[in-house]
């Protein structure tokens, strides 16, 4: 039985798939783990072709190049736009993608467990069925905080809130796969932020020139809530000149401008459910997604919270691979029959 | 053994929830569980199987012997499950409608002002070609939900479908005023609704209601408004449209055309009744704005009937989300398509008696 399942192991890939707002990743059975940022591009012309020298662009290189390119962020706000953008095109690049950094060897097949934002989940399934039929054998779409959820364990009594880029989205486990009602997604993520930010930047230093790029980058550097020690000094050119600014407060007020909205949906989510439960929940709440690295942001939840009662907030040890290492445990434990071929 | 119990407990609930979303990726592709049909017994199965065929050899026996029996169903139309009717009005307004005989021929005022018989109608008007006009388009996004959804977007794929399937109802000649994301004034969809000789002119916009989180649809034909928010969205939506003020007096000249402020009105409250109540299917939050009368530049332009419908609001983030699939799109051009076939079939035998039988 053992060697038969050996057998199976090596005929199979099994790949848990995480397709983020703004980072994608992938964990597979033969012990890869990668990730790209969700940007695809596509050269504008003949000429970008000559100068990128590729027909697609992934991740931080599309970035670099995006002049030259036709540059999409499929599930930028949370949901794939069908039949109209580029969208739909760009996820299935993503995942042959991914799936190729996996190295399958040739012969071997490809099951997989992709994981979406739960809005993407509501309204584009089939969409992302379509887009992964050609580079997987078989294939199951779950939402992205349930991966997260499976993958810790968190079976019962625990709410999953996983802050990304492009949506926070929220999954209430309680013993069975989460309906639409166990999942909620709001706008106010890691891109409100950056929103944010620039905007309070370009008030308090108005001549200097930020872009969209570098407050994203100030934000994964430097974010906070709540307070942290020593000062925030990033150097921006001012007329060709470097010139040293202080930009702790509006990162404060950036980053805290989402936590309002997240707070009034978990206390929304939780109040659906009989007292004994919410308890249990309010004990079991765990932050996954990149905007769960915001320092201080676990415990200023955890106090605004406990208005309503005791509770307690952990966060996932990865938050970049908790989502395909999620997936990647539930294609393990997924029993063979239930393997459908697309 | 206490150890045993909960580890038990574990196991079946991780089985339930990976036999759940087996069964949830399932009903996505529309299949049945094939692993979970083999827990039947395969006596129970062969069983089946046998009285399965049994009852089709009887049938196929019964159909030969009484093809007659058969031939009395009605052709399944596509808009079997489209509500064209509003329910207490069902079969009731067709009959509420005034005979030929209230219009005196010596009576001429009364003519043209009786406002129940389609002027169109008394003179065997027909209508050959239907101009659809997506609004907005190129640099002129129109507007744009929360997510990024823009408005010029949406009209187009709407309108693109609408034309497939008038195109394939039968003996219209669609036309579209642009097909490719591309900026084109308001005058220049006005010229081609005259080069292409069209008898009929529909213009797709989506709503925006930034103080109210609420889906209306409404469907507008042309006329003076002295309602603030409706001149406001008609400002918004004239913009470009390279008229002077001369052009306006003489096209002004022509709002005294009975047959096609009549004609428009008609088109107009078919289009909002078919798509608000089938919209309202998928939505109970939508709301019925009606028909409206609005000076809007591409409608006041075109001499046929004419309107501008505003089929949904990007405001609204539920709203913006669906309209993200295909099949909300897909549903839209259906309700647009069925108003339409509506206000051109009106009173025509065959189809009101079709579409009784099919809305039954």
């Amino acid at each position: 039985m053992k060697q038969k399942d050996t057998q199976q192991q090596d005929s199979i890939l099994f790949a848990g798939i995480d397709l983020g707002t703004s980072r994608s990743s992938i964990s597979a059975s033969n012990l890869t783990r990668e990730w790209i940022e969700s940007y695809v591009g596509w050269p504008k012309d003949f000429i970008s072709l000559q100068v990128v020298g590729k027909p697609v662009l992934f991740g931080s290189e599309a970035l670099k190049n995006r002049l030259s390119l036709d540059l999409c962020r499929p599930l930028e706000h949370g949901v794939i736009k069908e039949g109209i953008e580029k969208s739909e095109d760009a996820v299935k690049e993503i995942i042959k993608h991914l799936i190729e950094l996996a190295k399958p060897s040739p012969e071997q097949k490809i099951h997989a467990v992709v994981g979406v934002p739960a809005d993407t989940l509501k309204v584009n399934k089939l969409a992302i069925r379509k887009a992964a039929s050609e580079f997987a054998h078989s294939l199951m779409v779950v939402s992205e905080p349930f991966a997260v959820a499976y993958g810790m364990n968190l079976l019962n009594n625990a709410l999953v809130i996983d802050i990304g880029a492009g949506t926070t989205d929220f999954c209430i486990m309680h013993g069975t796969i989460p309906s639409e009602e166990d999942q909620k997604t709001i706008l106010t993520a890691g891109d409100y932020i950056d929103e944010q930010l620039y905007s309070y930047l370009t008030e308090k230093y108005p001549n200097s020139r930020f872009n969209k790029n570098m407050v994203r980058q100030f934000k994964e550097k430097y974010s906070f809530v709540r307070d942290v020690s020593g000062e925030i000094h990033v150097e921006i050119p001012v007329d060709g000149k470097p010139v040293i600014h202080d930009i702790k407060n509006e990162i404060k007020r950036a980053c805290e401008s989402i936590l309002p909205a997240i707070i009034e949906t978990t206390t929304e989510m939780i109040a659906r459910f009989d007292p004994e439960f919410q308890i249990k929940i309010k004990n079991n709440i765990v932050l996954a997604g990149g905007c769960s690295l915001i320092r201080g942001i676990g415990e200023y939840l955890q106090n605004a919270l406990k208005e309503y009662g005791p509770c307690n907030v952990t966060h996932v040890e990865n938050p970049l691979f908790a989502g395909s290492d999620g997936a990647l445990k539930l294609a393990l434990d997924m029993p063979v029959k239930y393997w459908e071929p697309l | 053994m206490f150890t045993m119990i909960p580890k038990k407990r574990e196991l079946k609930m991780r089985n339930a929830i990976l036999r759940g979303i087996y069964e949830d990726n399932l009903r996505i592709i529309g299949k049945h569980s094939n692993a979970l049909s083999d827990k039947a017994p395969s006596f129970l199965k062969k069983m089946f199987l046998f009285f399965f065929i049994v009852l089709l050899a009887v049938l196929g026996h019964w159909n030969y012997q009484n093809l007659s029996l058969f031939s009395e169903f009605p052709e399944k139309q596509i808009t079997a499950s489209l509500i064209t009717q509003e329910p207490s009005s069902l079969g009731t307004e067709l009959q509420q409608l005034p005979a030929e005989k209230s219009v005196s021929p010596s009576d001429y005022k009364a003519f043209l002002s009786g406002p129940d018989i389609p002027l169109s109608r008394v003179f065997g008007l027909e209508v050959k070609t239907i101009m659809i006009d997506p609004g907005h388009g190129g640099s002129d996004s129109g507007t744009a939900g929360k997510m990024g959804t823009k408005e010029k977007d949406i009209a187009l794929d709407i309108a693109k479908r609408l034309r497939e399937r008038l195109k394939k109802y039968g003996n219209y000649n669609v036309l579209m005023t642009h097909e490719q994301d591309s900026t084109l004034p308001l005058n220049k969809r006005v010229e081609l609704a005259r080069l292409g000789r069209a008898d009929l002119f529909i213009s797709l916009h989506l709503n925006y209601l930034p103080s109210k989180p609420i889906n209306i649809i409404e469907t507008y034909y042309f006329g003076p408004s002295s309602d603030a928010k409706t001149l406001k969205l008609a400002e918004r939506e004239n913009i470009g449209s390279q008229y002077g003020l001369s052009d306006f007096k003489e096209i002004i000249m022509k709002i005294g055309d009975k047959l096609k402020l009549q004609e428009s009105k008609e088109l107009a409250s078919s289009i909002q009744k078919v798509l608000f109540l089938n919209s309202k299917k998928h939505n109970g939050n939508v709301y019925n704005s009606g028909i409206k009368r609005a000076p809007f530049v591409v409608l006041l332009g075109v001499d046929v009937p004419a309107v501008l419908v505003e089929v949904s609001c990007l405001s609204n983030r539920e709203e913006e989300i669906e309209l993200n699939t295909e099949s909300h799109r897909e549903n839209i051009a259906r309700y647009l398509q069925a108003g339409i076939l509506d206000y051109l079939n009106k009173g025509e035998k065959s189809y009101e008696a079709k579409r009784h039988t099919t809305a039954r």
